[in-house]
């Protein structure tokens, strides 16, 4: 077969892609003066009346063409035209590829042919092209015109590699799924291995589409966007260079390319300018490890992982906006804190973040947070605001290492048969030991250990010998289920895993990252299947030796996940000196000090009691099942850590109040000698508060609200549960934020949109909006999130750093804060928007309904608010509600706010998550709800 | 001001002329029959007689035109000469008398092609693509109608979505006599949602729109109640408001459809004054969506719908009791 050489073109027309973008530029190239065609924003720029004060190079890979940048080039000239700094966007067609020329073959590609364009010839073809048009604008390159890289898939590699080594234009670099594969480390990933695999690579890239075919699948691409894709590649002539690329690919060392990639790869190590890592995890080809090797390369990129995306990560998700925002961080908020990048700093502790700098860089290299951080903005927030325990800020640690010789009771764990009681001499012994024996084994400061132990003495051993050592505990809760627990412990990547045999059985099942731990001495077949390369037994064995690393305050301390119910599960980043505010607001808070026995039934808190110096009693339960905490097992770790305060969740509490006949005269005394209760991890409605009241007749009861980013932000006690309710406010009231923690109010428009301006004090109540709070023990961030830490940081009120909750609602005039739901679910009918939460509590007071569910059906800002009610559990059939009921609760509705309830379903099944069976998966029952109201069948799954 | 009301002897028209009289306006009406309507100058004719017309625009400066050949069923040609012909006469005459206000009476169905509207605002009116002769010759009327719009002919389109009240024979009365008599089925769920308008709140709109087309002119409104409603419970309610019993009767809806498509085939060979009982049209619009977006309207009007949907319904339980 023949192919003809063919000049440059231009696209036809095709969907999102405006033909003023499209220019023809002659460049030339290792192998003479070539034409490409080039998305190129300038003209249109121009015409706007813009000049440009940026300029964004982009490279796509095999097999797209520029139509991929399509969208970042509309995003930069509508950013620049609202106002926003104005980048050009150059993103040529590689040579051969998309509407650039054709050069003439006589053969199919193959990896040794002479006619195939190699790495290092499209490296300087792209700079051949980029150098002409950067000319175009003088200032290009300069202090005041910054240049930026972008790129996906071998683009990515190969302007990473143009980046590295032209480091005296270029700013910045960001890519997408890319890879420097390393032959020695691994085979390339078996799609890739399989296409080339001798004849089969003519046949699958050139003569067939193939290839073209199985990428375009590896995103959400609609029928015209992925026939765009196509447009350039529709003959077999026409798709010479897709084989080429494939030949390319460097499979072994004695191809070709190898030491061109090798020296690219060294290149890239050597760029320590901003960077910017964006990832699909779903690709079939840049598998994980390429982004492990990346960010090895280089350690101050920011990272954002788009869980749910594969290959074509810019096709399913918003990457022009993270591009923009990141771009914005890095080169337009130096002096206003309106981004992340004063996330540290900000945070009101006496630390200041940048101290240890070498500590926040490893920390941050790892973290998802702008690496900008160091050095930036030191207007730290006066304490008075964050709280005043923020003056003294106590290593986590500290306490644990004071008590070394303190023959009292530090941990009491009944998950043990018989329970198991250790002293706090016996405490620092262990975890120093196990410190000793980590850091002996290979584990550095700032390296990752998931944890995969439940709550107890070993998990405490385990955590606080890590924290002794600067390492960062990942913690996924068991309640994600294997596949949330897979995706959260992946994006963590941790090195080390410590764990039980159950979790140790999930990590090979699952092929879970990181070297084994396990918790007790395995026999040697045991230890082969599970990979385990000796014990936390052993560990505990090891003598006393090393000077041990001290972690800076602003170092990573752990990475808790949330729970995952609105998207996969984030893991959220809390430093040593969050955890230290974190213990010292239990201590300001509920008098949790030295010395006090606490029961610790809920187990962010289960594992603060060695960081306060308070015994903790582990009671006999299973932690992701809450409710099999029973009156007597509490009674027991009461008794044994002689135990004022009990911490655990609604759910256990239930199960202690029903099981409180159970109790011997013994077991009653020792509850009737608790003082405080807590129960955290919902709301405790009034009558779980009066029964709790009654198996603990002298304890002040507490429900404090907070989540995963921010574990204590308000706090109620029955009392005022009681006065609460008895006002009939809509929602859930959860009391006044507690000392140390600002609350502000984002109100929320017409279209469901939280606002940027934050209110405060009067102007804040009475109203809807998004709570947004700020103290000195919320998260730090995201873990690889860049965007999401971003977005929930924008804030800058009073210099503080704040954090948004997602959680909406209102504050009444006495300060108290109403939730009402969460912000995705909030209903935007034509009078305004409603929160969904305080409605259902309205209506679930009904006889006839058990629980419900009101959602928001039509478009943005008119849509219809209608109640969704669950048969199981009533007498109710599927369909539409009786005319009676549907009336008392739209009169109901209509006299609480106002708004016009359109209609009441019933719905055959709530779709609740795994986790906790409570928390109703909202946009499915709303999905379900449209197209019964808009005549589709009631039966069947919702 | 003084209006002229083509279409008066309806309910609608009628109520309309009556409230622009109560509000003092000088009124003139257009229609084959007395409008009796108090008050009002009658002329006696038909939209498609040009020297009535003339008569009936001469010295107006609004026009508010309803009539319409308004019918799920009959000769194309009739429904052509009424709400075409007839809305170019009136169109012509009006600006040839230098009227310089005309509000347009529409309907909704010349822009639904038979999928739900959902939440949507007023699409262009699409005749090419209209269910039925009605909706096909409304809507090239509305064409016409809007096509003559300028600063000194200001247009205004309103088209109300199913009007329903005491009085209303066109949906009311049907939807009520055929549950006092059992006949009144529920297309599958009944869930579907729809949007309705009571005829008070149909009134007031339209009164409105005669000055507020001095702002906004050139463009048409659905006006609805703003209030969507499963479709089953609006004529449960309607029914029992009317003294009947809640109707029980269910229909899938692919059989229904199926049905209509046969009974309009059949009627059509038969002779008879009434509409069929079922339609290939109406089974659709009482399966699918149609509810739309009045913020618009409301914005343009200046105009809330003043009688809520219960407040309605009493109000007709008031009327039949």
């Amino acid at each position: 077969m023949r192919f003809p050489a063919r000049p440059a073109t231009l696209p036809p027309q095709l969907p999102e892609w405006d033909p003023a973008w499209s220019r023809i530029v002659e460049a030339r190239t290792s192998d003479g003066t070539h034409a490409f065609h080039v998305l190129d924003t300038l003209p249109a720029l121009t015409a706007a009346g813009v000049e440009p004060a940026g300029t964004i190079v982009a490279l796509h890979g095999n097999p797209t063409w520029s139509y991929l940048w399509r969208r970042l080039a509309q995003a930069t000239i509508d950013a620049a035209q609202s106002g926003g700094r104005a980048w050009r966007l150059i993103a040529p067609d590689q040579l051969e590829m998309g509407f650039s020329e054709r050069l003439a073959h006589s053969s199919m590609p193959a990896p040794k042919s002479a006619e195939v364009r190699r790495i290092a010839d499209r490296i300087s073809d792209f700079d051949g092209v980029v150098s002409n048009l950067f000319a175009e604008v003088a200032a290009t390159g300069s202090a005041t015109h910054p240049i930026v890289t972008i790129g996906h898939d071998w683009g990515g590699v190969l302007s990473l590699g143009w980046a590295a080594r032209n480091t005296e234009l270029v700013s910045a670099a960001i890519s997408l799924n890319t890879a420097v594969h390393q032959p020695e480390d691994a085979p390339v990933p078996a799609p890739l291995r399989a296409t080339l695999a001798g004849p089969m690579l003519p046949a699958a890239t050139v003569l067939t589409d193939g290839f073209l075919r199985v990428t375009l699948a590896l995103g959400d691409l609609d029928a015209e966007t992925k026939d765009a894709f196509h447009a350039p590649y529709r003959r077999a002539e026409d798709r010479w260079a897709i084989g080429n690329f494939v030949a390319d690919i460097p499979v072994d060392d004695t191809h070709a390319s190898d030491p061109e990639l090798q020296r690219i790869g060294q290149d890239i190590a050597a760029f320590d300018k901003p960077a910017l890592l964006v990832w699909g995890p779903k690709d079939p080809a840049f598998l994980e490890r390429y982004l492990r090797d990346l960010r090895q390369r280089l350690p101050q990129a920011d990272v954002h992982r788009f869980e749910t995306a594969s290959h074509l990560v810019s096709e399913d998700h918003d990457v022009p906006g993270l591009v923009l925002d990141w771009l914005s961080a890095q080169f337009d908020a130096p002096t206003t804190a309106n981004t992340p990048t004063e996330a540290a700093p900000a945070k009101g502790s006496s630390e200041r973040k940048g101290a240890a700098a070498s500590a926040t860089e490893a920390a941050s290299a790892r973290s998802g947070t702008p690496s900008s951080a160091r050095g930036s903005t030191s207007d730290v927030a006066d304490d008075s605001a964050t709280g005043n325990g923020s003056a003294e800020v106590r290593a986590v640690t500290a306490i644990l290492d004071a008590r070394r010789d303190d023959e009292a009771l530090a941990s009491v764990d009944f998950a043990q048969n018989p329970a198991q009681q250790i002293t706090w001499h016996h405490l620092w012994h262990v975890t120093t030991s196990i410190a000793n024996g980590l850091l002996d084994l290979g584990v550095k400061p700032g390296d990752r250990v998931s944890m995969l132990v439940p709550p107890g003495n070993n998990l405490t051993a385990a955590l606080y010998a890590c924290l002794k050592i600067g390492a960062v505990a990942v913690v996924a809760d068991a309640g994600l289920g294997p596949k949330g627990m897979t995706r959260a412990i992946t994006s963590a990547d941790p090195q080390w895993i410590i764990g039980e045999l159950p979790g140790l059985a999930l990590a090979r099942a699952f092929g879970w990252p990181g070297r084994r731990i396990s918790v007790r001495r395995l026999g040697p077949v045991r230890s082969r299947v599970f990979k385990a390369e000796t014990s936390l037994t052993e560990l505990s064995r090891t003598p006393h030796r090393a000077e041990l690393p001290t972690p800076s305050p602003d170092a990573d301390a752990a990475i808790l996940f949330t729970s995952g119910s609105t998207g996969p599960a984030k893991g959220v980043r809390y430093t040593h000196a969050d955890i230290s505010a974190l213990a010292a607001v239990l201590t300001r808070t509920f008098n949790v000090t030295e010395g006090t026995g606490l029961v610790a039934g809920f187990p962010p808190f289960a594992l603060l009691g060695p960081a306060i110096g308070a015994t903790s009693v582990t009671p006999d339960m299973s932690v992701t099942k809450p409710k099999t905490l029973t009156a007597t097992a509490i009674a027991d770790a009461i008794i044994a850590g002689r135990a004022t305060m009990v911490f655990a969740s609604p759910a256990a509490y239930t199960n202690v109040a029903a099981t409180a006949g159970e109790l011997d005269d013994r077991q009653r005394e020792a509850c009737a000698g608790v003082e405080l209760v807590l129960s955290a991890g919902a709301p405790v409605p009034l009558e779980l508060m009066d029964a709790i009241a009654e198996v603990f007749p002298n304890a002040s009861i507490h429900s404090p609200y907070g989540m995963t980013e921010g574990l204590l932000l308000t706090d109620i006690d029955r009392d005022g549960v009681a006065a609460a309710d008895a006002t009939g406010g809509l929602g859930v009231c959860v009391g006044q934020p507690i000392d140390g923690v600002e609350l502000a109010l984002a109100p929320i428009d017409e279209s469901g949109r939280s606002a940027d301006e934050l209110l405060q004090g009067a102007t804040a109540q009475g109203r809807l909006g998004e709570f947004v709070v700020s103290a000195a023990h919320i998260k730090s961030g995201y873990d690889n999130l860049w965007h999401t830490t971003a977005d929930s940081a924008r804030d800058d009120l009073r210099g503080l750093t704040w954090h948004r909750t997602n959680d909406i609602g209102h504050i009444d005039e006495n300060g108290r804060v109403w939730l009402e739901g969460r912000l995705q679910h909030v209903v935007t009918t034509p009078c305004g928007p409603v929160g969904p939460g305080g409605l259902e509590a309205l209506i679930d007071a009904d006889v006839q309904v058990s629980r419900s569910s009101v959602v928001g059906i039509g478009p943005v800002g008119t849509q219809a608010l209608v109640a969704v009610l669950d048969a199981e559990g009533t007498s109710l059939s599927p369909g539409l509600a009786p005319l009676d009921l549907t009336a008392r609760l739209r009169e109901k509705v209509a006299e609480a706010v106002g708004h016009d309830l359109t209609a009441v379903l019933v719905a055959p099944e709530f779709p609740t998550d795994i986790r906790h069976n409570s928390k109703i998966d909202r946009s499915r029952l709303a999905a379900w709800a449209g197209s019964v109201l808009a005549g589709g069948p009631v039966r069947g799954s919702v | 001001m003084r209006i002229t009301v083509t279409g008066a002897s309806g309910l609608l028209g009628s109520s309309v002329a009556r409230a622009l009289v109560t509000a003092g306006h000088e009124v003139t009406t257009l229609q084959r029959r007395p409008s009796g309507v108090d008050g009002a100058v009658d002329v006696i004719g038909s939209v498609t007689d040009a020297a009535a017309v003339d008569q009936a625009v001469t010295g107006a400066e609004a026009v508010v035109h309803l009539a319409a050949k308004v019918s799920m069923m009959g000769d194309p040609k009739e429904f052509e000469a009424v709400n075409i012909g007839g809305t170019r006469t009136l169109v012509d005459a009006a600006r040839a008398a230098g009227v310089q206000r005309l509000v347009h009476i529409s309907s909704p169905s010349v822009a639904h092609t038979g999928e739900s509207i959902i939440g949507d605002g007023a699409e262009p009116a699409s005749p090419e693509f209209a269910r039925g002769e009605y909706a096909r010759t409304k809507g090239a009327g509305e064409r016409i109608a809007l096509g003559a719009d300028s600063s000194d002919f200001r247009v205004l389109v309103l088209r109300p979505h199913l009007m329903w009240g005491p009085g209303d024979a066109q949906l009311t009365e049907r939807v009520i006599d055929r549950a006092r008599s059992g006949r009144m089925p529920m297309l599958g769920s009944g869930a579907a949602l729809v949007d309705t308008l009571f005829v008070d709140n149909a009134v007031e709109a339209i009164v409105t729109a005669v000055t507020a087309v001095d702002s906004t002119h050139g463009e048409a409104l659905v006006v609805t109640n703003g209030q969507p409603r499963p479709i089953g419970e609006l004529m449960s309610r309607i029914a029992i408001a009317g003294g009947a019993a809640e109707p029980k009767l269910r229909i899938p809806v692919a059989p229904a459809l199926a049905a209509g498509s046969v009974v309009e085939k059949v009627w059509e060979l038969g002779e008879h004054d009434d509409e069929p009982p079922l339609t290939r049209f109406l089974a659709e619009q009482l399966s699918t969506a149609h509810w739309f977006d009045q913020r618009r309207t409301q914005e343009v009007l200046g105009w809330t719908p003043r009688v809520s949907i219960e407040e309605g319904l009493q109000i007709l339980a008031a009327h039949y009791a």
